[in-house]
């Protein structure tokens, strides 16, 4: 059965007339297919479309970081700050990008730990997205401060200052939190690749790409003994990497919650914060896959039936989302506390409305039509709505950094923020760093983790039901 | 060491028969000759080695370092002076006509601070901004350095022999020289000017001020035979009835009366007094802002307002019957509810002040009213010995000047330290074209230099010598703290010396110099009158107390005042141009911390305005209704201003409180020549003024809005405070007399959190136990009813630390750099609305939500309660600045101070204070240094503590109105412990648990008990 055959009688088992399990991997290929499928992306000849891609992507990635270089010979005065809002795009940008690892991980871990078998064929991806999105975050985060080049001040060392961190802070905690995050990911990643990057070794031609192939696997064999070790190790990753899913998030919203400001003191922030990043996280995650299963033509791998799972996570996310929009405004009025009153309706109603209501419909409303499972499953809708999260979730942070700080206690200090020409250029710079290392996964890692989808091929699980056969 | 020794002698075990054949082992596994290092000599130990590697290290690392240089000490010490420690000298700041005692903070031999003298009785020990920010004027890079002669730069010498020579030319063809001075309240001034005359007999002295405050001094002729202001005493008056008189803002005189009407503004339960301002008036002044009882009138009601409580007061002998005729029923409503509470008063208790432009007639009538009040009279609030110096009338002089340029009878016009060529109207500046050499004399190449062929420097007030005499008679020599920063500029009076002698040999005789003029008029004529005052202790005081030159009072004629003039004002839209309260004249207008300056009403930098009324917005056409969203979008707009005498384009600012059909705009700005810091900022109104008249309201003929073009107005502090509903907050608390009197301090303890939380924290919220003060604990208390809203502490403050000018750009950002701001807060109505000045500074709360969150430690809490910040550690995260519920924290968004510095500017940075680099978080620290300072000389002292009053910060030091109070919170009898117990004080956000170190004392307004709204901005 071809695959377009398939999908059709999906489409008509959808329909009531056949009932029939979706399988995750369409067309029954078998285990040298997968291998020959993924692997010859790696082989296949760089495009003059991949490099034009490449092109303007390292181009934004490269006016990025001229706005970051401008940035550090003239003072964050190139930015849009000023006293009352001390943070603005730098803050929201890092939260952003922080928010969107949160699907890799816990594809990876959660997802693994659930068995849930559908991860399989996005794992991969969304892991490496998790490693892109801190790096842009580390980039934000570094860059914000006024002397960037005493970053190394914010690490706990032994140092003749006798001085150390100081433990109290936030910040410090989002110190310790996103280079255990960036460390943990990333070393999770390896690993998975391993296997991979051994058949990569086997398959590919060049002397050099094996030569490189054969040093990143790390002498694998593939031996019973190595899957052995290497199954309890990504085990264990998985394990270390769980409590990452609801803490990196968590510390982070630490960084408003700590503060004594209405609108930021409040203790629903970190499950709030959590869940926001999941749905941002997935949405990106949307975004990246469609566009990647369709220019490197992996719809056999990458099913609607994953795009329907991860809709309805969307769904779920952003309804907690919505819940926790809603309760803010709630305990805001149940407080007592004028303070809070009035910012929650200065957020809904006062200078920065905009913001606030862009982001009520990007995320609350939009994700709605994922009720119905022919919007699950519709390509183009589903990649509109995850752009749509994508700016919604943007402009959350952005609300709750600007419209607290912009109208806090005294009426007689507050001030208005925007942005100016480099924040923008910089949040551009950090999309082209963060797509420019997703190209270039895409084009010299397997975007699908072969082993892996090795085992959940048709047959190849002996408790393996309803397997179509064509 | 010797190994073989050591065998040899201590061979006496042995392991093998090798060993035993062959004594020490010279083979073998184990062969002990090469314990020796090889490369050595046998004799070099290990010890020895390792000295030489070292060595040799040192000698590498010597080899690297830079070479060696050596500072050479000063082969000439400084007199008196030790390096690092302050030297203090006293001279005396001319704000025109007015003398203020100064005490200058010289470092090095460079003056770093300007304060009041406290043994000066005028300002006691408190300094204007002006007074202070002329500092920075005295390392103005913009200064003349060189006099220049038509385009080319000249010596002094050629400069002066070109005058000369002119007056020489002038003598000779029959032709007059003028010499144009500004106003000044030098007495040995007027006396060289004296001689001057009399050896070059052509030469005619007018005093041409920029701004002519004529019109009491011919009140004060015409009915008391005094040609001059007379200075009131508000310090002992209990009700003061102010008609368009801003006496606490662009008064010469503003300081004074601040400190005096101060005095009667702080009540308490046991002292349940205050005094009462009543203010009518037709723009909104600082004064109006203070006022208990504020009445806006349109101009043509003012002198009817005067004339009506004359009627009220005076009865039959009123001088105003005439003008109380014309007053409508809302004026006359109002004048006889004035004239009610100024009758009330205690007799002698009650003062009516007249602002100066109003007419003479009025002058004249409010002196009628006060005699009936019984308020002249020596010692009394009004004492016609205390007069301004140099107040006569110049409208005469000024009228005659230009008549005699226009009749091309000058042929040589010497401009002494004046700018008519910006200061004066059209036909003015027409007629000083007429003369054939112009000559300016100044501290800048101003609009009047550059018409003139010749310029020369003139020194700064802290380069030369002088004297100056105050108000109440009290002379003061003006000594120069610092050699001219330019080689050789000699101050005004030594290039008027220089000049005379060169057309008259005989001028002065031996004197050579005005140092030695001053020098011989004090010995010889000042004190041989007060005895046991010697020259050194005249220095050292800064004030000669000398007898006030009393009047000779022709006695009263009141009927004199019937027949002067009164100004016809139309009921039409009128214009008033008034003194800045920043820059006043514009004199200093290349002052960066003076443009920087918030207008303490409109809260306005770097630009003059057209201030206009709600109404008046809607009525132009700027507004669609008088809703307050409606009208903030009026703000910015650009109009053209059309009057008699030309037309000028200024941006639209709506100003609560103003009278309607009314433009208030202020002097000083639009300079097209003087600096980089004044050139383009503002617009120039003087043009709109006529030279030689006392400014007043002018007819307005037409205002046009110039469609689609908005100016950008920076203010420190937002127009849409005012439009957006923030409610009730009670942040800046006001409450009436009524109240205090009854003790009901209700709205002292209101918090925000009404429901849930109680918001008051008994226990401090924290796991740990509470830290205990063992030594000082510094703390302060503000008495919003005292503050006045002057800003003096903004420059006081921006001095003493070092705060950079960030330019109207930034300010637009919202970056200004000032550690101390003046929160206003508007309360009521928009058309009529009170206000509270609340100085905000950093609170150093005990609980300091800028601590904990600072990742890197770099703000911490001193065993002394202080708040610091360590600029050395910060990294700029600013999550301190997001996290400070008073945002006082200032962060340095560029590199402020380097990038705006250049020589000699850089001189004037006190030295005991860190200059902040980019990127590094700041605020006020309590002038620490300060703290330090006394409690250093404490120690030397042998004392154990700080004695109450020895640490005193900067904004205290300032303050005239003397509403701030620094202090040891752990001596219980310090003045800020026992002010911090009055039932007036709160903590501003109490109820956040932040626990701040600054107590203020709520506003109270001079009423009955009612309510008055709580908080801050309740509109409309």
């Amino acid at each position: 059965m071809t695959v377009v055959q398939e999908q059709e009688r999906l489409q008509a088992s959808l329909l009531g007339e056949e009932p029939v399990r979706e399988g995750l991997v369409l067309g029954n290929p078998s285990v040298r297919d997968v291998t020959a499928r993924i692997a010859s992306i790696v082989e296949s000849k760089i495009t003059l479309k991949y490099l034009a891609t490449l092109a303007v992507t390292g181009g934004m990635a490269a006016w990025g970081l001229f706005a970051l270089y401008y940035t550090f010979t003239v003072g964050i005065g190139a930015w849009g700050l000023n006293n009352p809002v001390g943070w603005g795009w730098d803050i929201t940008n890092f939260v952003f990008w922080i928010g969107i690892g949160h699907a890799g991980t816990l594809i990876s871990a959660i997802l693994f730990l659930f068995h849930q078998k559908w991860r399989t064929a996005i794992n991969r991806s969304a892991e490496a997205m998790t490693i892109f999105a801190v790096i842009c975050a580390l980039t934000m985060v570094l860059s914000h401060t006024g002397r960037p080049w005493l970053f190394y001040w914010l690490l706990p060392y032994p140092n003749q200052m006798q001085m150390w961190v100081n433990f109290r802070s936030p910040l410090a905690w989002d110190v310790f939190a996103v280079n255990t995050y960036f460390t943990v990911s990333a070393l999770f990643w390896f690993v998975g690749l391993i296997p991979d990057l051994a058949t990569l070794r086997n398959y590919v031609k060049s002397d050099i790409a094996k030569k490189v192939y054969g040093v990143l696997s790390l002498g694998w064999t593939g031996s019973t003994r190595h899957w052995h070790h290497y199954e309890i190790g990504y085990m264990i990753l998985a394990g270390i990497s769980t409590p990452l899913v609801l803490s990196v998030h968590s510390v982070v919203s630490f960084d408003f919650t700590v503060g004594i400001l209405p609108g930021w003191h409040t203790t629903i922030f970190p499950p709030y914060f959590v869940a926001g990043a999941i749905f941002s996280g997935f949405a990106m995650v949307m975004t990246l896959l469609i566009i990647t299963r369709e220019v490197l033509d992996l719809k056999q791998f990458i099913t609607l039936k994953h795009f329907d799972n991860m809709n309805k996570i969307i769904l779920a996310t952003g309804m907690m989302v919505g819940y926790a929009y809603a309760m803010e405004m709630f305990i805001a009025w149940y407080s007592g506390s004028d303070w809070e009153r009035w910012v929650f309706i200065n957020r809904a109603m006062g200078d920065y409305a905009w913001a606030y209501w862009t982001m009520v419909v990007c995320n609350v409303v939009s994700p709605q039509v994922y009720w119905f499972k022919k919007a699950r499953r519709s390509i183009p809708l589903m990649f509109v709505i995850s752009i749509f999260v994508n700016i919604g979730m943007w402009f959350e942070r952005f609300t709750i950094i600007s419209t607290t700080l912009h109208h806090d206690f005294l009426p007689a200090s507050w001030g208005y923020y925007s942005p100016t020409w480099v924040e923008i250029s910089i949040l551009i710079g950090t999309f082209g760093i963060f797509l420019s290392l997703f190209l270039l996964f895409a084009k010299f890692v397997p975007v699908i983790a072969i082993a892996e989808i090795k085992s959940i091929l048709p047959g190849s699980q002996p408790k393996h039901h309803h397997t179509p056969h064509s | 060491m010797s190994d073989r020794s050591l065998h040899a002698s201590k061979n006496t075990t042995w392991k093998s028969i090798d060993e035993l054949a062959q004594g020490p082992m010279e083979t073998g596994e184990f062969a002990t000759g090469t314990t020796s290092a090889p490369v050595f000599d046998s004799t070099v130990s290990r010890r020895g080695f390792m000295a030489l590697v070292s060595a040799s290290m040192a000698l590498t690392a010597a080899a690297c370092r830079r070479p060696e240089q050596k500072l050479v000490p000063s082969v000439k010490s400084l007199e008196n002076a030790t390096p690092g420690l302050p030297v203090y000298y006293t001279s005396v700041y001319a704000h025109r006509n007015a003398a203020y005692g100064a005490v200058v903070k010289t470092r090095e031999g460079r003056p770093i601070k300007v304060k009041g003298n406290e043994l000066h009785n005028v300002n006691c020990g408190t300094a204007s901004s002006e007074m202070q920010a002329s500092l920075l004027s005295l390392y103005d890079p913009d200064r003349i350095r060189r006099p220049r002669l038509d385009t080319g730069q000249t010596s002094f010498d050629a400069a002066a022999a070109k005058i000369a020579d002119a007056m020489l030319e002038a003598q000779g063809a029959g032709k007059k020289v003028a010499i144009v001075i500004d106003e000044h309240c030098s007495p040995t001034f007027t006396q060289l000017l004296t001689e001057f005359t009399a050896a070059v007999p052509n030469a005619m002295v007018v005093m041409m001020p920029s701004i002519v405050c004529d019109n009491a001094s011919i009140a004060n002729l015409s009915i008391l035979g005094v040609d001059a202001e007379i200075v009131p005493n508000l310090g002992k008056a209990s009700v003061i009835l102010s008609v368009d008189s801003d006496f606490l803002g662009t008064d010469k005189l503003a300081l004074y009366h601040s400190g005096r009407f101060a005095a009667r503004r702080s009540p308490s339960s046991a002292n349940a007094a205050m005094s009462n301002l009543i203010v009518a008036e037709s723009q909104y002044s600082l004064t109006g802002m203070n006022a208990d009882h504020r009445e806006r009138l349109h101009p043509s009601q003012l002198e009817s307002f005067i004339a009506v409580v004359e009627r009220e007061l005076v009865g039959g002998g009123a001088i105003g019957g005439d003008l109380a005729r014309g007053a409508s029923t809302e004026t006359t409503k109002a004048a006889v509810n004035a004239a009610v509470k100024l009758k009330a008063a205690q007799s002698g208790e009650a003062v009516v002040l007249t602002g100066r432009h109003l007419s003479p007639r009025a002058h004249a009538i409010a002196y009628s009213i006060n005699n009936a009040l019984g308020c002249i009279g020596a010692g009394k609030t009004i004492d016609s010995a205390c007069t301004l110096p140099n107040s006569q009338a110049k409208g005469a002089g000024i009228a005659q000047l230009q008549r005699e340029m226009e009749s091309g009878n000058v042929h040589l016009a010497l401009f002494c330290d004046v700018n008519p060529e910006h200061t004066s109207d059209r036909a003015f500046r027409a007629a000083m074209a007429k003369v054939p050499v112009r000559a300016s004399v100044n501290l800048y190449e101003d609009e009047t230099a550059m018409v003139s062929q010749v310029s020369i420097p003139a020194a700064h007030w802290l380069e030369s010598w002088g004297t100056a005499v105050s108000i109440n008679g009290t002379i003061s020599v003006q000594q120069p703290m610092i050699a001219p920063l330019c080689d050789g500029v000699p101050s005004l009076q030594d290039t008027l010396i220089t000049i005379g002698k060169k057309v008259n040999a005989a001028f002065l005789g031996e004197t050579a110099t005005y140092a030695d003029y001053v020098k011989s008029w004090v010995n010889a004529s000042v004190l041989p009158t007060v005895p046991g005052v010697s020259w050194t202790k005249a220095l050292q005081d800064g004030v000669i107390a000398s007898a006030p030159a009393t009047a000779s009072a022709a006695g009263l004629n009141l009927g004199g005042g019937a027949s002067l003039v009164s100004h016809t004002v139309g009921t039409g839209m009128m214009l008033l141009t008034a003194p800045s309260l920043t820059m006043y004249d514009g004199k200093l207008a290349n002052n960066g911390w003076l443009q920087e300056l918030p207008d303490p009403v409109t809260k306005i930098t770097w630009d003059n305005v057209a201030l206009i009324s709600p109404g008046t917005a809607v009525a132009l056409g700027l507004a669609s209704s008088k809703d307050a969203k409606s009208i903030a979008k009026a703000n910015e707009k650009v109009v053209t201003i059309t009057t008699a005498l030309g037309a000028i384009d200024l941006p639209v600012i709506v100003q609560p409180g103003m009278a309607d059909n009314v433009i208030a705009t202020q002097l000083g700005y639009g300079h097209t020549a003087m600096g980089k810091v004044a050139e383009g900022v503002g617009v120039n109104t003087y043009m709109l003024t006529s030279a030689g008249h006392t400014t007043s309201y002018v007819a307005v003929t037409s205002v046009t809005e110039k469609a689609g073009e908005r100016h950008r107005i920076a203010t420190t502090q937002q127009h849409h405070t005012l439009s957006d509903g923030h409610g009730d907050r009670p942040v800046a608390k006001m409450m009436t007399l009524g109240d205090v009197a009854a003790k009901n301090y209700a709205v002292v303890s209101e918090n925000f959190n009404k429901e849930g939380m109680d918001g008051k924290f008994l226990k401090p919220l924290s796991a740990n136990a509470e830290y205990i003060y063992k030594g000082h604990r510094w703390g302060m208390v503000i008495d919003m009813s005292a503050c006045t809203g002057c800003s003096s502490c903004i420059i006081a403050c921006q001095s003493e630390n070092n705060i950079p000018v960030v330019g109207k750009e930034q300010v637009l950002v919202g970056r200004e750099m000032h550690w101390i701001r003046l929160d206003r807060y508007f309360t009521g109505d928009m058309d009529s609305p009170g206000a509270i000045v609340e100085p905000m500074l950093c609170q150093h709360c005990e609980n300091a939500p800028c601590e904990n969150v600072c990742p890197v430690a770099a703000t911490t809490h001193s065993p002394e309660g202080l708040n610091e910040m360590t600029y050395n550690r910060c990294v700029g995260t600013r999550y301190c600045l997001n996290n400070c519920p008073y945002k006082v924290r200032r962060f340095n968004f560029l590199n402020y101070t380097k990038e705006n510095e250049q020589q000699p500017l850089d001189l004037v940075q006190n030295p005991e204070v860190t200059v902040r680099f980019r990127g590094v978080m700041e605020k006020c620290t309590f002038c620490v240094q300060r703290l330090h300072e006394a409690k250093w000389h404490a120690r030397d002292n042998g004392h154990a503590r700080v004695a109450d009053g020895d640490a005193v910060t900067a904004c205290q030091e300032a303050c005239p109105a003397s509403a701030i109070i620094f202090g040891d919170m752990n001596d219980p009898k310090s003045r800020v412990s026992v002010a911090k117990q009055s039932e007036r004080g709160f903590r501003v956000l109490s109820d956040i648990n932040v626990r701040p170190s600054v107590t203020y004392l709520a506003k109270v307004v001079n009423a009955p008990a009612s309510h008055v709204e709580a908080g801050a901005g309740h509109h409309s």
